[in-house]
């Protein structure tokens, strides 16, 4: 199957590369990534169960799939911008899926489908036509500088931040005759108090996150465990909206667990009995 | 108590559309059946606990009956009266309290039986009360919480919660509020189908409503408990079975779910280690844990659930936290034990449950977090309760109310009365748990840890037994605790008179007030100690007994007993050791460690090297001793109690020598040591370094140090990134700057080096590796920065502005303006860093380098910010108010003492206005105005009687602002000056007497005081109306109530005039409650919906129900008729006397002064002998 797509693809393009040798190099790209696309999808059709198709058709797949890509590159570059970085990272294609209406759960058990076809593309070329290797100078490996070059940063960062803020917002001020000295924020009462104050920030997740992996399992352990008790009785109480959050793709897991706890609040709210005394006398 | 039974509370609650945004209308309808068994004949008249509730309708098997509402602490003092003295009001307050105490078979909700059934009753069969109530937008007992954020009210984290301080389940549902009356329950709550709500006992069933929206909770309490110790908590809660035990249920508000895992992980542990100590199971077959907003108290323990802040949860990062909710989480349980299955059988055995329930956690934090954290919180609870003790003048566990002379009073040094737990300061109460739990460890000092355990145990096994009865109720009385049983059964278990320690400690109020000096005798090798005692500062009492005394000598260690008696000052101790003769010899220490000592610094011809008296602290005492610096020193460095090593660092402040200060920096850098000795030496050495000032060498203190411990190697001037996995280190970490701002250098100025130093610490603060939350540490390093701040050198009063600004201070405030914002983007855990930077702007304030204003406190304060936070900016205000005079600002607080939604706030208020009061009895301020008296009046005389710990706050208030007597702000009143003048007497006001007196007079002239209490509490009695009540037509008593209601003016009073007209009775039942008036198109938020009690097959427990002690006191209704004629005409006569007062002033007044020596032992010992209780009355005259 393979071949056969391998062939049509590089048949169906070879016209092409043919006639427009003679373009420069920027065309030849072009032409080159439009041919690679044909071939991803003549695969695709290939592994789909189609046999032969007429060029037409492939040539609108490939359009779809051109533009599909392009949005993706498109949208993570400024996903990527939008966070000030250059180089995009994975997340920001995660981002732009997601906001395309893209299922990423999905992605990896495509990947790992069976019928998978290997496509053979062309060799890259020698990796110095594209690595660019400027010289730099010896980069400051000095503790103390760099733990000051961090604090400063910092601050800097801080203080331009809540500057900022404080300049949008309402400001409160400790001297009557200068409000933009030390501008504080003004405070703003919040209508549940006690989120804010308890929940760690998720700037505070994130480091946990990568301070501690080893006990993050841990956490994750006790809180599937803890799922899997508030699923108890789930499969008998379907028609019922119970108070407890419901996670049915968690609901097959460890059903030897789940019968042993018997817990008053997670049985099943009870309907009305039809016939039930309900005048005061 | 008169009555005892099955109470059946039905609360329905149901929440209505949403849409409601700006007028709340919170209520709920209730009803509640009360099973009761006539324990006597002519039972006519039944009084239960109401408050707050308004009550349509009353049955009695099926009967209409009549009832009379009065509540005579609503307003304690008449409002006419001009009297404004806090004596006054301290007596009229008790008797009130008195007047409806549920333990003296009084009540505010007083049920006529009807006449159709004396029959019925003098065959002693069961009456079935039923009480239809509703209680709109309650001020106290219940506590709404709703956030106004759009969405429903599941979505908005709305939930409600009942609250209070002692028995105060009256506030929300009519019942016999007393922890002596025991009954077995079936509660019902209908809810919003969002909604869980949580109670006592186990959910038996949640059934739908028939329109699916709602939902019914069926709970079922089959052991007997007391109404005081219900409980109910409802809101759209997310729910936690415990994975230890299932049967542990936790609860908290949406969102707060990994929080609540992780907070609740650890309570498997205190259950097993209860459980274990007291070889007694829980008493209860489930246990539910609840936290939520707004809390009352942070801990509130109630049968077989217990209700918690929200602001305890917490998540794995935080450390500071920790500790105190495992605590707060121990306390609760231990409670469950001691306090909500076994209950006390009157206020005055209160100590035995709250010294039990705080002894046992005690036995908890010895095992959970060591001896020496146990010493310590020991020592300190010691600490406190002397310190109180003698400031206030004694702390009484067992009041004893029996003696009836005045002189007997025995609480006379306090401006409250401690004969009922309602009219105590909340302070006072919080020093009496403390000296119960302590008392409580020297009764197991006494007879051993073994025998005590097997008391407790006893104690439970009794009750269990007890609780499983069915039918006979007097076994119920098991359940019930009392001084004289738990000292029979210490007795019957330990066979040891543990009776002088009880006299002295329980029924003795007072500490002991040792000062220790010695010599040593160096012919005699004898040590001549002596101890003398203060026995007669307030607050003291003097002890007799044994007294023991440590002795560490060159030889070792040796315990001495002591008999301090009379009049022996001198005791002579033989010393074992010759001295120094043997200098290479290891020492031996008490726990039987040898250790090498440098001997340089001590005397040569003394052998001794330290003396501490009573070492084991089972004398509750104040130690002063005195030895030389030396000794002290020793006994920081080489005596192993943490106890010792505290006391020495005490006593080190007073010598500033260098070899102080080494003893101090060796212990700082020593691992071994206790965190809380090192972070203690911190402060004792800042304050010795600045007294020796002038001759200190080297860096300032601590800085060396801590740049060794946790600065870089190769860059010392940065501090490392933060690591907390040692948390010795880290609250080390977090305390030694803070210490070190304490330091002045000879300008008595922070030394620069020391506020860079802190600078650079918050510079180079780095957190990113770290596995812990550094909010608690970064917070602490602002109180570093406020404590170095030390006052603005001013020249002639010029105004703050930010030219002439210290560049120090801008520093400072550069760090406190960066803090304070980034907490708004980043905010941190119970934000910590804004309470410290508020502390710290209002110290730079108060320092002249900033204006004063409390503008941005005030803005802090409000309604919608963290609890933490508003307290702090609160402390502010009240610290602005004293150091202004500031009238607005004092306005400002008492407005919002009287309406912030937040309980705890307007106590915290009174609390800091209090502690911190703008101006005092004895001073001279503009403030001291009669407005101002005429307004706190006011609160604690009407405005609080919704919350009883606010209402003893605001007489605290009154107390340390006007003390006792009439405030001198005051003008006299226009006779009185006569008055005195004529009889040479001293007393500037007299009207007072006549008029306590003649309440008084009334309330003795009637033998069969009960229903009389009707007619003097009655804050109206002024008026005619209760006179004129036909108590034989419900229609009046319903109208009587409304007229009531409606004068005093009470918040649910609007949709009261709807139903006043009602005359049939079909339109007693309230159709709707509509909390608000101006919108009648509305549905009601919380409405009614009546319930029956299922009379079938489940009730078969609730149904019996009768007390031991029930027959005597019932008695007194059957001379009602009689009585109210007595009533009526005292009243008249009261009445009258008031007009012609000014008058009669003077034979009046001699006429009471006789009446009430007379009719002094009279007055509220109305119980029967039979009874065994005897109620006296607070002292009302003299």
């Amino acid at each position: 199957m393979a071949e056969a797509a391998a062939t049509a693809g590089a048949g169906g393009s070879g016209t092409r590369s043919g006639s427009k040798q003679s373009t420069n190099p920027a065309d030849n790209y072009h032409l080159a990534r439009r041919r690679t696309l044909q071939v991803v999808v003549s695969s695709l059709l290939t592994e789909a169960g189609f046999e032969s198709a007429e060029k037409a058709s492939v040539e609108t797949l490939t359009e779809m799939l051109q533009s599909y890509i392009s949005e993706i590159g498109r949208s993570a570059k400024s996903y990527c911008e939008h966070t000030a970085r250059t180089q995009p990272t994975l997340s920001d294609i995660v981002v732009t899926l997601v906001e395309m209406g893209f299922n990423v759960d999905t992605l990896p058990a495509y990947a790992k489908r069976s019928q998978r076809m290997v496509i053979t593309a062309p060799e890259f070329p020698d990796p110095h036509t594209y690595i660019k290797t400027p010289t730099y100078r010896e980069p400051v490996s000095d503790y103390q500088v760099l733990r000051e070059k961090a604090a400063s940063q910092r601050r800097d960062v801080e203080r331009a931040l809540t500057r900022f803020m404080a300049k949008t917002g309402e400001t409160q001020s400790l001297f009557k005759d200068d409000v933009s000295t030390f501008p504080l924020i003004a405070a703003r009462p919040f209508t549940i108090p006690y989120l804010t104050a308890l929940l760690p920030s998720e700037l505070e997740m994130q480091q946990m996150e990568e301070t501690d992996s080893s006990e993050q399992d841990e956490q994750t352990d006790t809180e599937n465990l803890a799922l899997h008790i508030s699923m108890e009785d789930s499969g008998a109480e379907k028609e019922n909206t119970s108070v407890l959050q419901q996670n049915p793709s968690l609901s097959g897991s460890r059903n030897g667990e789940e019968n042993i706890i018997d817990n008053p609040y997670l049985r099943p709210v009870k309907k009305p009995k039809i016939r039930r005394k309900k005048s005061l006398s | 108590m008169p009555l005892t039974g099955v109470e059946t509370a039905r609360m329905n609650r149901k929440k209505g559309d949403k849409g409601f945004e700006s007028c709340y209308s919170l209520s709920l309808q209730g009803f509640v059946e009360l099973t009761i068994f006539p324990t006597v004949a002519n039972l006519n008249r039944i009084k239960l606990n109401s408050k707050q509730c308004r009550i349509y309708r009353v049955r009695i098997n099926d009967l209409e009956a009549a009832f009379i509402y009065n509540d005579p602490t609503l307003e304690v003092c008449h409002s006419e009266s001009k009297q404004r003295n806090l004596n006054y009001f301290s007596n009229a307050y008790a008797a009130a309290v008195s007047a409806v105490d549920p333990d003296a078979g009084n009540g505010e909700l007083c049920i006529k039986v009807p006449s159709e059934l004396w029959k019925h009753v003098d065959e002693l069969k069961v009456l079935k009360i039923h009480i239809n109530f509703s209680l709109d937008q309650p001020k106290g007992g219940l506590h709404f919480v709703v956030p106004s954020v759009e969405g429903s009210m599941a979505e908005r984290g709305a939930h409600v919660f009942s609250c209070g301080y002692q028995n105060s389940t009256r506030f929300w549902f009519p019942c016999v509020d007393s922890y002596s009356e025991l009954c077995t329950w079936k509660l019902e709550f209908t809810v919003d189908a969002a909604m869980v709500a949580v109670s006592n006992g186990d959910l038996v069933e949640t059934v739908y409503t028939h329109d699916m929206r709602k939902k019914t909770f069926h709970y079922m309490l089959t052991i007997p408990t007391a109404a005081s110790n219900i409980s109910l908590a409802i809101g759209p809660f997310e729910i936690l079975v415990d994975p230890y035990m299932h049967e542990v249920t936790h609860f908290c508000l949406p969102q707060l779910l990994p929080l609540l895992k992780h907070t609740t992980s650890y309570l498997h542990e205190v259950f097993e280690f209860y459980e274990e100590i007291l070889t007694c199971r829980y008493p209860y077959s489930c246990f539910k844990t609840v936290f939520i907003d707004e809390a009352y108290v942070e801990v509130a323990a109630y049968a077989s659930m217990s209700i918690f802040s929200t602001n305890l949860l917490h998540s794995a990062m935080i450390i500071d936290e920790t500790p105190l909710t495992r605590r707060c989480l121990a306390q609760s349980l231990a409670q469950q034990f001691f306090g909500c299955f076994i209950s006390r059988m009157s206020w005055s055995d209160e100590w035995v449950l709250k010294g039990i329930s705080g002894y046992i956690y005690g036995l908890w934090m010895k095992k959970t977090f060591g001896v020496n954290e146990y010493r310590h919180w020991i020592k300190e609870e010691l600490d406190r309760i002397v310190a109180y003790e003698l400031k206030t003048g004694g702390v009484l566990l067992h009041p004893i109310f029996g003696g009836g002379k005045e002189k007997d009073n025995p609480a006379s040094h306090l401006h409250f009365s401690i004969k009922h737990p309602h009219t105590l300061s909340w302070e006072y109460y919080t020093m009496f748990q403390c000296k119960a739990h302590l008392v409580m460890r020297l009764i197991e000092n006494r007879i051993s840890m073994e025998f005590m355990l097997q008391v407790f145990n006893k104690l439970l096994s009794l009750a269990s037994t007890a609780s499983s009865q069915k039918f006979q109720s007097h076994m119920w009385s098991q359940m019930l605790v009392s001084t004289s049983g738990f000292l029979k059964s210490i007795s019957n278990v330990s066979g040891k008179d543990i009776q002088p320690l009880i006299k002295q400690w329980v029924d003795q109020s007072g500490v002991v007030k040792f000062y220790g000096s010695f010599a040593f005798n160096r012919k005699r090798n004898v040590l001549e100690l002596e101890i003398k005692q203060d026995y007669t500062s307030p607050g003291t009492q003097k002890y007799v007994g044994p007294l023991k005394v440590t002795v560490q000598e060159l030889d070792g260690s040796f315990n001495h007993t002591l008999q301090i008696e009379e009049n022996s000052l001198k005791h002579d101790i033989p010393c074992h050791s010759k001295s120094r003769r043997n200098k290479k010899k290891k020492i031996p220490l008490m726990n039987g460690e040898e250790v090498d000592m440098d001997l340089s610094a001590m005397d040569a011809d003394s052998p001794l090297l330290w003396i501490r008296i009573d070492p084991d602290m089972s004398v509750l005492r104040k130690v002063e001793f005195e030895q030389a610096d030396f000794m002290w020193q020793y006994q920081l460095r080489y005596e192993r109690d943490v106890v010792a090593q505290q006391e020495s660092i005490l006593a080190l402040e007073k010598f500033p020598t260098p070899a102080s200060r080494l003893a101090l920096t060796d212990i700082l850098e020593q691992e071994q040591c206790f965190y809380r000795v090192r972070m203690s030496a911190c402060f004792c050495l800042a304050k010795i370094a600045n007294s020796m000032v002038s001759t200190w060498t080297g860096p300032p203190a601590m800085k060396s140090l801590f740049t060794r411990m946790f600065c870089c190697k190769s860059c010392p001037n940065i501090v490392k990134t933060n690591n907390f996995m040692s948390f010795q280190s880290y609250f080390l970490q977090k305390t030694m700057p803070v210490a070190m701002a304490l330091l002045r250098d000879v300008h008595n100025l922070c030394p620069k080096e020391v506020l860079t130093f802190i600078l650079d610490l918050i510079k180079y603060n780095d957190n990113r590796k770290n596995k812990f939350s550094d909010n608690y540490y970064r917070a602490e390093m602002i109180d570093a920065l406020a404590n170095s701040v030390t006052p603005a050198v001013s020249v002639n009063n010029e105004v703050r502005t930010l030219d002439n600004l210290n560049p120090d201070v801008r520093l400072i405030l550069e760090e406190i303006t960066r803090f304070l914002n980034m907490e708004k983007l980043l905010p941190s855990y119970r934000h910590t860093i804004t309470v410290s930077c508020l502390r710290a702007i209002r110290v730079l304030q108060k320092n002249g380098h900033v204006p004063s204003d409390p503008a941005l406190f005030k803005s802090y304060a409000e309604y919608g910010h963290f609890v933490d936070i508003r307290i702090a900016a609160l402390e502010a205000v009240v610290d602005y108010t004293k150091v202004d005079r500031s009238y607005e600002e004092l306005q400002w607080l008492l407005n919002m003492i009287q309406d912030d939604p937040v309980p705890y706030v307007r106590h915290k208020i009174l609390n800091m206005l209090t502690k911190n009061p703008p101006f005092t009895k004895n001073m001279e301020s503009p403030l001291c105005n009669e407005a101002l008296v005429d307004q706190l009046w006011k609160l604690m005389n009407s405005g609080t009687s919704h919350d009883w710990r606010l209402r003893c706050g605001a007489v605290d208030l009154y107390f340390t602002l006007f003390g006792l007597s009439r405030p001198s702000c005051l003008p006299l009143p226009e006779l009185g000056l006569v008055l005195n003048l004529k009889e040479k007497k001293a007393v500037l006001n007299p009207t007072i007497i006549p008029e306590a007196v003649a309440i008084n007079q009334e309330a003795a002239n009637n033998p069969s005081s009960h229903p009389q209490l009707v007619g003097f509490q009655n804050p109206f009695s002024s008026s005619q109306d209760e006179e004129e009540i036909d108590m034989d037509t419900v229609h009046d008593s319903q109208a009587f109530i409304s007229h009531h209601l409606n004068m005093l003016e009470r918040p649910s009073t609007p949709g009261l005039s709807k139903y006043r007209p009602a005359s049939s009775r079909s339109a007693l039942i309230p159709q709707h409650s509509t909390g608000c008036d101006s919108t009648p198109t509305t549905k009601p938020q919380w409405s009614l919906e009546l319930a029956r009690k299922g009379t079938g097959k489940e009730q078969s427990p609730l149904e019996m129900g009768m007390h031991p002690v029930a027959s005597a006191p019932l008695s007194v209704f059957t001379k009602e008729s009689t009585a109210s004629k007595h009533s009526d005409h005292h009243h008249h006569h009261h009445h009258e006397h008031k007009k012609k007062k000014k008058k009669h002033k003077h034979k009046h007044k001699h006429k009471h002064k006789h009446d009430s020596k007379e009719k002094d032992k009279e007055p509220f010992t109305f119980s029967s002998p039979a009874s065994g209780r005897s109620i006296r009355s607070p002292s009302l005259s003299d």
